[in-house]
């Protein structure tokens, strides 16, 4: 049933029939890497002004434009799967229901601290992404080639700035180790697997998520010992936290993100 | 003849060639033989306008966290991104003359660098973000449509360039405040509060009058402005005043009329002592916008220091083992 | 650093001067053009080069050297190394956002020689100014890289004014919509 196969099942436009089940697993899975890409895109783009390089300014408002467009994209898949209307669901949602990963909703610290996050989120979507792209659900499969597209850019900037951090400094390293230090511990919760994501892999739709989070983890960990970043983690995948838990970190940014669109709750159009 | 008599003399010849070279049409390039005031004067207006592309991505950034759509969201950042493009383009140019964007950010952050006076006024709702689109950007158009002509080569580039990609500037916040202009009532009165608040400023953003422009007469002569503040004041009212009024919203001037013989409108007297003190760095915001770029600029020292740690690794390793072709 | 940037619009087009960048090395200056040039859909491919590596001259400095004797003529020694130099040239004082196109590449011992070498070449056509640059100095972004590096600006149509309703509601209105 892989789209790769060219099965059936996976021509792209045609309505491809699933069960209740498999689509409100899908629904939540979509909704989850969704949420992941707007808060990410929400905290790159905190820095709009205030990088310590006007071309870096200019690089974060990129990336951030980037993730909001690929959260659209995922909300998109739902929105098709169920009618939700993205902006209600971005705009409207109690954080109670949002589905976002720890390591998204942190603040964004130093620049070592936003550099490091974004580079480990970048090799999960280079991981991620291209096995997403082989999806049997053949709308996921597509937006997961367009959106690896630009993560391809995405993670050479990040590659450029581990880098540069591990071997620049003193400082720069010990700003990365830190860092790291903070990120790893919430990496397990963007990488662990959903309720529903079993049924998903078992469809086809979604790939051996146990595989991405190896990958992963082995893509990081190479990347960040060429850059002398040695935290000292250990080879298994961090414990996770769940994504129903609601952070003071996802209040927070919720609170500011969705307060103009709250104030006025008859607003058709903005 | 006296040395003294034949320098002036070759001075005087040179003043004229390149006057002459002015006057048709030819740009000017680094390398090219410049007055020094024409250098001076240039570099003080580039650096200006590059400090307040950088500095005008604060009132309207501060409202990305809280835009309320994916598409405006998505917009917005643009819109900013475009801007610290445009400060990045300005720079550049004026490096061409001999100064270094580390001089010309000193220069700013120790308050010694001016920047356009309208961005030191707050963005109190998001309707603002419409309404800066609309106006701020409206009259920035106009001025760099005709910037765009400028004798200097760089500068005129990077106005070229800046032309091109400012348009949807204009067209998002001018379909905001349309929008809001006509959607419920709350969204209404943000748009006109914003209008109240926007619209004297971005008037008073084209300069001061021609008779308070000393600088004026000399940079027409010299191609480096091709219309005075006044003429390029009178375009962009007669543009703004009856958009926004057939949107519905009350322009904060009283004496502002049309009128049938000149086909212009007319507006009322302008508080040039507001302005005054807003450009001597009197205004609401001035102490908060220097202190967020001196804050980034701070913040960012030790990323700038391992930047050029990585550098030099990178040569003293290059100088080690013989790069293959 | 200072980093000038060269841009080619489409494939076969030249690569033109379009401003410069910082940078604190090559690999920065590169990613930093494309950050800077590249937000708009009309760029293939990125060259930087340090900007003291740029040797320049415009038709007036040429004329003022031809003037004084000491013109860029200068024979470089017999046997001396030959290296690749692209050579940029402005010919037009219209309106533009680039500076100088690439026009030819030659074989020189220096950039002088180079641009002696393109003036001997182009004689009888106009030109305003000239860049030379020797092809080590240049850093260039990977054809391999492109779908990546150029082509999300395509999907970014809210750049585009084109985009936007502008129609005033009333006439909107009167228009039936």
């Amino acid at each position: 049933m892989s789209a790769s196969a060219g099965g059936p099942a996976a021509a792209p436009g045609a309505a491809t029939p699933l069960s209740a089940e498999v689509r409100a697993a899908l629904i939540e899975r979509l909704t989850a890497m969704a949420d992941d890409e707007l808060l990410l895109g929400h905290r790159d783009s905190e820095w709009t002004g205030h990088g310590p390089l006007l071309e870096e300014d200019i690089a974060l408002a990129n990336l951030a434009q980037d993730e909001i467009g690929h959260a659209a994209l995922w909300y998109g898949l739902r929105q098709a799967l169920d009618g939700s209307d993205p902006d209600a669901l971005a705009f409207r949602r109690d954080p109670d229901g949002f589905r976002s990963s720890l390591l998204v909703e942190l603040p964004r610290g130093d620049w070592a601290f936003t550099m490091l996050r974004q580079f480990l989120f970048d090799c999960y979507e280079a991981e991620a992404l291209p096995r997403l792209a082989r999806s049997a659900y053949a709308p996921l499969a597509e937006a997961a080639a367009k959106a690896h597209r630009e993560e391809l850019f995405h993670l050479r900037h990040a590659g450029l700035w581990v880098r540069r951090l591990g071997l620049g400094t003193a400082e720069s390293r010990a700003r990365a180790t830190r860092a790291l230090d903070e990120l790893w511990a919430a990496l397990g919760g963007l990488l662990a697997p959903l309720p529903g994501d079993a049924l998903l892999e078992a469809e086809g739709v979604l790939p051996d998520w146990g595989a991405v989070a190896e990958a992963t983890i082995a893509r990081a960990r190479r990347a960040l010992a060429e850059a002398s970043i040695d935290p000292g983690f250990d080879t298994e995948v961090p414990p996770a936290s769940s994504r129903e838990a609601v952070s003071e970190h996802r209040r927070e940014l919720l609170g500011t993100m969705q307060s103009v669109a709250r104030a006025d709750p008859e607003a058709v159009a903005w | 003849m006296s040395p003294e008599a034949d320098v002036s003399r070759a001075e005087d010849e040179r003043l004229a060639r390149f006057e002459a070279r002015i006057a048709a049409g030819e740009k000017i390039e680094p390398g090219d033989w410049m007055p020094d005031e024409y250098r001076r004067q240039l570099i003080r207006m580039i650096s200006q306008h590059a400090h307040s592309e950088v500095v005008g991505m604060l009132p309207e950034g501060a409202w990305i966290t809280r835009a309320p759509s994916l598409r405006r969201k998505l917009i917005l950042i643009a819109k900013v991104q475009d801007e610290g493009g445009h400060g990045q383009y300005l720079y550049h140019a004026a490096e061409t003359l001999g100064i270094t964007r580390e001089e010309m950010e000193a220069a700013l952050l120790e308050g010694r660098a001016k920047y356009s006076s309208v961005f030191n006024y707050p963005t109190l709702t998001w309707a603002d973000v419409g309404m800066i689109g609309w106006l701020v950007d409206g009259a920035a158009i106009k001025n760099q449509t005709m910037l765009a002509q400028c004798s200097y080569g760089p500068y005129s580039r990077a106005m070229v360039r800046i032309c091109s990609e400012e348009t949807f500037h204009h067209k998002q916040g001018k379909e905001m405040v349309l929008a809001y202009a006509h959607g419920t009532p709350a969204q209404r009165r943000m748009a006109q509060d914003a209008l109240d608040r926007w619209w004297w400023p971005a008037v008073m953003m084209l300069g001061p009058h021609d008779s308070d422009s000393p600088n004026t007469p000399l940079l027409v002569r010299w191609g480096i402005k091709t219309k005075t503040n006044d003429q390029v004041r009178q375009e962009f009212i007669d543009e703004h005043a009856p958009e926004l009024l057939e949107a519905g919203l009350r322009i904060p001037d009283p004496d502002l009329r049309y009128d049938e013989e000149t086909g212009h409108w007319v507006h009322g007297p302008i508080d040039w002592d507001e302005f005054w003190r807003v450009v001597k760095g009197d205004g609401p915001c001035n102490a908060e916008r220097m202190a967020v770029r001196r804050k980034a600029h701070a913040d960012g020292a030790w990323v700038r220091e391992a930047l050029a740690a990585y550098a030099a690794r990178q040569e003293r390793e290059a100088a080690r083992a013989p790069v293959e072709a | 650093m200072r980093w000038e940037v060269f841009k080619q619009d489409a494939p076969g087009r030249p690569h033109q001067a379009v401003g410069s960048v910082h940078g604190a090395d090559a690999e920065h200056a590169l990613l930093n053009a494309r950050h800077v040039f590249g937000r708009r859909p009309s760029a293939v491919s990125v060259w930087v080069v340090p900007a003291d590596r740029v040797f320049s001259r415009t038709a007036e400095e040429l004329e003022a050297e031809a003037g004084r004797g000491d013109g860029t003529a200068a024979p470089a020694p017999a046997g001396a190394a030959r290296r690749l130099f692209h050579v940029f040239r402005k010919a037009s004082h219209r309106r533009s956002m680039t500076f100088a196109d690439h026009v030819l590449d030659v074989e020189a011992a220096d950039h002088a020689s180079a641009l002696a070498e393109a003036l001997a070449r182009a004689s009888g056509e106009p030109a305003l100014a000239w860049w030379v640059v020797a092809a080590d100095d240049v850093a260039r972004s990977d054809p391999a890289d492109a779908p990546s590096w150029w082509e999300p600006a395509r999907d970014k149509t809210y750049r585009q004014q084109s985009y936007y309703g502008t129609v005033a509601p009333q006439r909107a209105r009167e228009a039936g919509r």
